[in-house]
């Protein structure tokens, strides 16, 4: 790129062509004040304020929207520049109400901090605020437009970031108004309550409406989100060890930039609660008791080493958490594998994901680790399966809407319902539920037959072509086209999109979750095989993670199947490694996963369990099953930072620390490893996760103690592979591939690649009596069973029902109408809710979003999947719907 | 009395016309205003949908310019020059005496739907001030006797209607 020489302040600068002034000076640390400027939006020239001088031609000019010339000789700060920004905040505040005594913003408003610095105080102008009504009735965001400069940032991060689109200029003049289309109230308009343009208001024109505290946070730290997958950076403020404000940290190459999500940025209020757990319990005479952790810690290791003795090691399991830290997932399987001897680890990573993606594992054995988001707008195609990450995980989503509305690159969306990612898809496959795997073999097969493969890349990295595409060929085209509903037209023209391209695959829970998961995943594996769509660079496999760690407690082995760094337990080798780590003899088989500790303790072969972090009885259908299942154990142990359906159970409750209250590090579902430091305190005696853990393995026997989370880390960048770089502490590193895979392997030479066998659907018999399909999944405001999510202040008095979605056919054919009550009835269980009426909706497909009332929906399911599959089918099922009578 | 019905076949029509063209919003909204006379606020959706834009941004375009209005009006559309040239040829009577007539105040429309009011800045015809439009037609060197003619010939349309 061609570089152009000038001179700001009289130093001289290089740069590149195309350079705004405003950022050259920024590179070279000359400070140019703005209120409109923001470094991930679009520049927009609105506020005057970066006007600089150019010496040589005598032009002022607002620095944001001026590219550099050669020779220019800039002035930043001449008097001239001075008194017409002076005169700019003059005329600013001189249309602004005087209510800075009562504004939320206080001291971190940008228009008094500039005004402070310019030296206006007194303005000697007529006040001539516009005044606007207040708009606060939704729980989340305040607007008072009357405070608003119009420098658009709300709207430019409305459109350029979370690409929403709920807001933009209306009118014009001293009128002109950011206003939602319609001028509707933002709860009846289409903002979804990211909070985006809540942080990045120079003003108090939009603020969090906080009920507990208003004002500035004495503290600001920075952490990582608690909540989905993403691991999105915050700026958490608190006062007097409460969490009073969260925003998007201002750090640079964060995942979610500027952005968060409305669970981010307004439900962690959750965790100022005051039925939080904080001190041990002690079931006695049938009651929970508090008592010294001294006495809770002393019993929970003698119980364990006496229940050792007495059953032997594999009558104790060990579940643990996708949402605490890696440290933690360590130390927990660590436990279980060292101090009792038992392979019976598990977390509940295994329903949203793990059981499908070890298939991935098993083939690319630790490559293709790293899928940064930001790849995405690289990519050639996108190809959507099963995902709504808008809902789900937005930050993610907001990449994916980014990369096809910006950066124009097609959308292939593979999804039954018609979802909020179909206005940003340039083709969407409507298709029949779970028939995701004959719909990719189909593709492939076209491709195959038009010879739309990568020949190159499937010579030199994979084995098994020959035979795969040999059962392509005999693919039935005309029953693929029955069980998916789609027609062959259509399958051509997604495969139109796809041929000769690079492929980036989203997968969600659509497929994660699904009856034909696996099989799906095995699929979808063949077909980036044969498009040469692996190995980064905008092409590969992007999947949606619900919990923040879901990968780092994977890659810890907090699974009954895998050793830390994702290393299958049957392997000789590697677990003879570990053997010699930890001075210890381990089985080689397969421990309890989640579901069968709960089988086991139901026959009673299953004496003691010890769950941290999980709220099993609401993640896992039939609460009264699972509850009879608990209760035949002979001691349970609950470690927890709410009180809830699960802890009443327990025998002991140990009391521990929420992300923002301990130190720890997550891996999100790019591959970032992110670490952090506690932001508050733990409530009253409550303790870090890692600490409690620590100091039983310690009263358990455990020759080294862990007396601090250095320590951890130490140990598990010694040992674990991927992550080696942990024990330097950085605030985040990207987990190391070590695959000897020849794909992978920087010398190329190593293993290849084999395509799986070509697997097809079963045919399936019409089911009358169960008319419908019901599709559960997540609205953006909850994140999975909802216990945490339920518990803010904020989403609560945003009073959603969690209506069940039915098309207008079927609500007219069933004789209901919107928010009448209705019970949905699958052979395994049923459900009461309310209904709502969708122009859009799909006959035949209902939608059942999760996470309300106790998480009931799980009841539609059975807890194990009688066809005896890998993958775990709690995404949809077939019911029959009847409507209630009005009593 | 009520504006009249939208034809939502017709309107489909002058969208689809546009669908998916690169700065075709303001085209649309000037075929939609020519054809009923205001930009239906229920148009505002598909016509954001068919664009592949935001409905917010639709009305963002709406609200700014003048020449787009998202109530209905008159038949009549009666725009009275206010520019310096009609000023000091008297422009000033002439609106009071418009208003008179109609009983409408600036940027009214009659209940009948006849006739909206609406003031310019300048018509750009003052050699003829004080001048006004009717929809698209000039009236120039007006005087109150031939505002009175205008006004009648117009409200004659009326009862044939």
């Amino acid at each position: 790129m061609e570089e152009i020489g000038l001179t700001i302040d009289g130093r001289n600068i290089t740069c590149n062509a195309g350079t705004s002034i405003l950022n050259a000076a920024g590179e070279n640390r000359i400070k140019i004040p703005t209120l409109c400027h923001h470094p991930h939006l679009e520049p927009a020239g609105a506020c005057r304020l970066c006007i600089v001088e150019d010496e040589v031609s005598g032009r002022i000019m607002a620095s944001c929207v001026t590219p550099v010339v050669p020779n220019m000789a800039i002035k930043t700060d001449t008097p001239s520049i001075k008194k017409h920004r002076i005169n700019i905040i003059r005329l600013m505040m001189a249309n602004h109400p005087e209510s800075c005594i009562v504004c939320n913003q206080g001291n971190r408003c940008e228009l008094r901090n500039i005004a402070a610095e310019l030296g206006v105080g007194l303005i000697d102008l007529y006040p001539m605020p516009h005044y606007m009504r207040l708009e606060e009735a939704n729980p989340f965001i305040i607007r008072d437009l009357t405070k608003c400069i119009l420098c658009g940032k709300c709207i430019r991060a409305d459109h350029e970031l979370v690409m929403v689109g709920a807001i933009d200029y209306n009118l014009r003049g001293v009128r002109s108004r950011p206003a939602t289309a319609h001028e509707r109230p933002l709860e009846h308009s289409t903002c979804t309550f990211c909070g985006t343009c809540v942080s990045i208001c120079p003003t108090g024109a939009l603020v969090a409406k906080n009920t507990q505290y208003v004002g500035s946070p004495t503290k600001e730290v920075s952490t990582i989100c608690g909540f989905c997958g993403v691991g999105c950076k915050l700026l958490v403020g608190s006062v007097d060890n409460k969490i009073v404000d969260v925003n998007p940290s201002h750090e640079d190459g964060t995942v979610n930039l500027s952005t968060l999500c409305v669970r981010g940025h307004f439900a962690h209020d959750f965790l100022n609660v005051d039925k939080r757990l904080t001190t041990p319990l002690i079931r006695k005479d049938g009651e929970l008791s508090p008592v010294s952790w001294f006495e809770a810690l002393d019993l929970v290791s003698e119980r364990f080493l006496s229940i050792k003795q007495t059953y032997g090691p594999q009558c104790m399991a060990f579940l643990g958490s996708s949402k605490c830290t890696i440290e933690e997932n360590y130390l927990f399987q660590k436990m279980a594998r060292v101090s009792i001897g038992t392979n019976n680890v598990d977390n509940t990573g295994y329903f949203s994901g793990r059981s499908v993606l070890r298939r991935m594992e098993e083939k690319f054995r630790g490559g293709d680790r790293r899928r940064p988001l930001a790849e995405l707008e690289k990519a050639e195609v996108l190809f959507v399966l099963g995902a709504n990450p808008i809902q789900s995980t937005p930050v993610m989503g907001y990449y994916l809407k980014r990369a096809s509305r910006m950066k124009n690159i097609p959308l292939i969306l593979v999804d039954p319902r018609r979802t909020d990612m179909m206005p940003f898809s340039t083709l969407w496959l409507p298709l029949t539920p779970h028939s995701d795997l004959e719909l990719i073999n189909a593709l492939a097969s076209i491709l195959y037959r038009w010879g739309a493969y990568d020949k190159d890349f499937i010579d030199r990295y994979t084995e098994g072509f020959g035979d795969y595409h040999d059962s392509l060929s005999s693919l039935d085209m005309d029953r693929v086209s029955h069980l998916t509903g789609l027609s062959i037209q259509e399958m051509e023209s997604a495969a139109e999109l796809l041929q000769g391209k690079r492929i980036a695959f989203v997968v969600g829970h659509g497929v994660l979750q699904q009856r034909y998961g696996t099989e799906a995943m095995d699929a979808l594996l063949n077909l980036a095989l044969m498009s040469g769509s692996i190995g980064g660079d905008g092409r590969g496999f992007y999947f949606v993670a619900m919990e923040n760690n879901e990968m780092g407690a994977w890659d810890m082995g907090s699974a009954p199947d895998f050793l830390p760094g994702r290393q299958p337990i049957q392997e000789d080798g590697e677990r003879k490694r570990w053997e010699r780590a930890w001075k210890v003899n381990l089985s080689p088989h397969e421990g309890l996963g989640v579901l069968r500790m709960i089988e086991e303790a139901e026959k009673g072969n299953l004496k003691a369990l010890y769950v941290m972090g999980e709220n099993l009885v609401r993640a896992l259908p039939h609460p009264d099953r699972i509850a009879r299942a608990l209760a035949n154990l002979e001691f349970f142990v609950v470690q927890d930072i709410l009180p809830n359906e699960t802890t009443e159970l327990a025998d002991v409750v140990l009391p521990g620390a929420a992300f923002s209250e301990k130190e720890g590090s997550f891996c999100n579902l790019e591959g970032r490893v992110q670490s952090f430091v506690n932001t508050v305190n733990p409530p009253g005696e409550a303790r870090p996760d890692w600490e409690i853990l620590a100091d039983l393995g310690t009263r358990m026997g455990s020759p080294e103690p862990y007396s601090s989370i250095v320590k951890i880390r130490d140990e598990i960048s010694r040992l674990v592979p991927g992550y080696s770089d942990l024990a330097k502490s950085p605030d985040q590193f990207w987990i190391e591939e070590n695959s000897s895979l020849k794909l992978f392997n920087s010398r190329k030479e190593g293993g290849l690649i084999r395509f799986s066998p070509l697997a097809q659907m079963s045919d399936e018999e019409q089911d009358a009596k169960n008319p419908f399909v019901a599709i559960v999944g997540s609205l953006r405001f909850h994140l999975g069973g909802g216990t945490r999510t339920e518990q803010s202040e904020r989403i609560k008095s945003f009073e959603l029902k969690g209506e069940v979605e039915i098309s207008n056919d079927d609500g007219r054919q069933l004789g209901v109408r919107n928010g009448d009550s209705v019970t949905i009835e699958s052979p395994f269980g049923s459900i009461r809710r309310e209904i709502r009426l969708e122009t859009m909706a799909r006959p035949g497909i209902i939608f059942i979003p999760k996470a309300f009332k106790q998480n009931e929906v799980m009841n539609l399911f059975p807890l194990t999947n009688s066809e005896g599959a890998d993958s775990i089918g709690f995404k949809e099922i077939r019911v029959r719907i009847e409507k209630n009578s009005a009593t | 009395m009520k504006p009249k019905e939208i034809d939502w076949n017709e309107l489909t029509n002058i969208i689809e016309k546009h669908r998916n063209d690169q700065w075709g919003l303001i085209p649309l909204l000037q075929d939609v205003q020519e054809v009923f006379g205001y930009i239906p606020p229920d148009s505002i959706d598909p016509i954001a949908e068919a664009l592949n834009i935001f409905p917010s941004q639709v009305q963002g375009v709406v609200t700014f310019y003048a020449g787009f209005s998202l109530e209905p009006k008159g038949k009549y559309v009666i725009r009275v020059c206010r520019g310096t040239a009609c000023h000091v040829k008297g422009g000033r009577s002439i609106l009071r005496l418009m208003k008179r007539e109609l009983d409408l105040d600036e940027g009214e429309t009659s209940p009948d739907y006849q006739f909206t009011l609406e003031t310019v800045a300048c018509l750009g015809a003052c050699f003829l001030a004080p001048t006004m439009m009717v929809n698209r037609s000039y009236f120039g060197k007006l005087s109150p006797p031939k505002v009175n003619t205008i006004v009648a010939q117009y409200g004659k349309d009326k009862r044939e209607d």
